[in-house]
């Protein structure tokens, strides 16, 4: 069997073990590679520090644990970036998890030390809701009714001051939603965006960004930060380098492995013939 | 103490993940088992408190309010017949009634949201922008592509002749276009999967904020995996009889 014969029949076990070295090492040794800010993080940025003062967020989980690894990073610089503000956050939920992810948020941040923000009156979490599209419609119709009680003092939503005059969907000046797939923008744009004019920014895992990237030209989506490496862009804008910038030296290896190992495979193909049979 | 405890249990559960990425082994199976339990567990208690927090709502306002809630809780009941071959027919109630709602919900917004809106869309991008050569390319493409992708999938009506020389020249600026639109989806499915990846060693590694004892426990549990792992094929291969009467 020839070396390029060989290529082709390598064991997938030796590729696992280099795509490990290829993020192992960068880890261990950041290289310091250039990050260069892009439109996306940019656009995201400017349209938080835009808003003015007092704006009512909607923040929603719309992801679960498995995505931490990706999302999290910007999860936890958009929360800076809001409570860094005065703007009125409201957290929500539409997958399960996300209650358990906004728990390590809080582990991370404490906005009433590091911000001096007061639940209930400068945020609150209102906790998962059940039934996905048809839950965001219910949430848009009546916020109160389809939360009715908090999800960290389990008190009634409609007493807190936050939630005094915020009932509906009109109530509500941006959707933050951060997503991994079903139920996610498509179905706020369906259940708020569309019926009461939400505006939505988002960020979402890099899998999803050619089905969410259309909503943009059309103006029903303002502002997108899709995967690790926008969100390393987006904590350098906010001056707050974290897990994202840690891992962007990491990401540049192991890509730089991916793109070697498809050439040598396409080249190898090719010349044992392949292409002809 | 427990947040030790937590942060080796996170390691092991990690690499007996990653395990299987050498090959199917009681490792994995043991996360596997364990992930999957521990996810339904918690998913039954988020949804019971969440019943409870509905009762607390409108729904035990008025005596129609809970008469409605008692009645929802029965239909909901019918899910269980699922598991009965007798009365099987009345599960479909309860889905019928959630496939109902949820599409009934969907459709009365999505001809605008995903229809309209995008067709709009994209009658309004300009083809030029001045000052942008490299936009207005990306337009000019977007104008040329969308048409004749739409176009590859018209198989009926009048003048429908796929074998003109235009028609064949449609459907190859159709295929190119699907192509680079799955190559950019599986570009990005990369991106993802190196990235929970990356984040899942930036835990093991204890790099900020991530605990720094999670160091320790994963060149501790990666020998101790390795090595049964190593061992287990050692053993089998030294005594394949004595293994294949334990299997």
């Amino acid at each position: 069997m020839s070396i390029l014969e060989r290529m082709q029949s390598i064991d997938r076990r030796y590729i696992y073990l280099l795509a490990w070295l290829a993020v192992l090492v960068p880890l261990l040794n950041p290289l310091g590679l250039p990050v260069s800010i892009g439109k996306y993080s940019t656009d995201y940025y400017n349209y938080i520090d835009a808003l003015p003062e007092d704006s009512v967020i909607l923040v929603s989980f719309d992801y679960g644990i498995s995505a931490m690894p990706e999302l999290y990073p910007l999860t936890i610089a958009t929360f800076h970036h809001l409570w860094s503000h005065d703007f009125k956050v409201i957290v929500v939920a539409s997958w399960l998890q996300g209650p358990m992810v906004m728990d390590v948020v809080l582990d991370e941040i404490d906005p009433a030390e590091m911000y001096g923000k007061v639940y209930g009156e400068d945020w609150v979490e209102l906790g998962w809701f059940a039934q996905r599209e048809v839950g965001m419609a219910a949430l848009g119709k009546d916020i109160w009714a389809t939360l009715p009680v908090d999800y960290i003092e389990n008190k009634p939503t409609s007493s807190f001051p936050i939630m005094q005059d915020v009932k509906t969907a009109e109530d509500i000046d941006l959707i933050i939603s951060f997503e991994t797939g079903t139920p996610g923008l498509p179905e706020w744009i369906r259940q708020w965006e569309t019926p009461y004019g939400t505006k939505i920014i988002m960020g979402c895992i890099g899998v999803m960004v050619p089905e969410v990237a259309p909503y943009l030209q059309t103006g029903q989506l303002q502002a997108l930060i899709p995967g690790l490496t926008a969100s390393a862009e987006y904590e350098l804008l906010l001056k707050r380098p974290g897990l994202a910038i840690a891992g962007v030296d990491a990401i540049s290896m192991s890509h730089l492995l991916v793109i070697v190992l498809v050439i040598i495979g396409n080249v190898a193909y090719f010349l044992t013939g392949g292409g002809r049979s | 103490m427990a947040e030790l405890l937590a942060v080796w249990t996170a390691a092991f559960f990690t690499l007996a993940i990653y395990s299987f990425l050498y090959k199917e082994n009681a490792w994995f199976r043991v996360a596997e088992a364990t992930y999957l339990g521990t996810a339904v567990g918690y998913q039954i208690t988020v949804n019971l408190k969440y019943l409870r927090d509905q009762w607390g709502g409108v729904w035990s306002s008025t005596a129609f309010m809970m008469t409605m809630f008692a009645f929802a809780m029965l239909i909901g009941l019918l899910w269980y017949f699922r598991f009965s071959k007798k009365y099987f027919y009345l599960y479909r109630i309860p889905l019928a009634i959630l496939v109902g709602t949820g599409i009934g919900q969907a459709m009365q917004t999505i001809i605008f949201a995903q229809f309209l809106s995008q067709i709009k869309g994209q009658i309004s991008t300009p083809l030029f922008v001045s000052g942008e050569l490299v936009t207005s390319f990306n337009n000019i493409l977007v104008a040329v592509m969308v048409p004749c992708t739409l176009l590859y999938f018209w198989f009926t009506g009048y003048g429908v002749n796929r074998d003109t020389a235009l028609m064949k020249g449609i459907d190859k600026v159709a295929r190119y276009t699907m192509m680079a639109g799955f190559g950019s989806a599986f570009g990005y499915t990369v991106l993802t999967r190196y990235s929970l990846f990356i984040g899942r060693c930036q835990f093991l590694l204890g790099i900020t904020p991530n605990p720094p004892e999670a160091k320790m426990a994963f060149m501790v549990i990666t020998v101790v995996l390795l090595a049964t792992l190593f061992g287990w094929d050692l053993y089998k291969r030294q005594t394949p009889s004595v293994v294949e009467e334990r299997l």
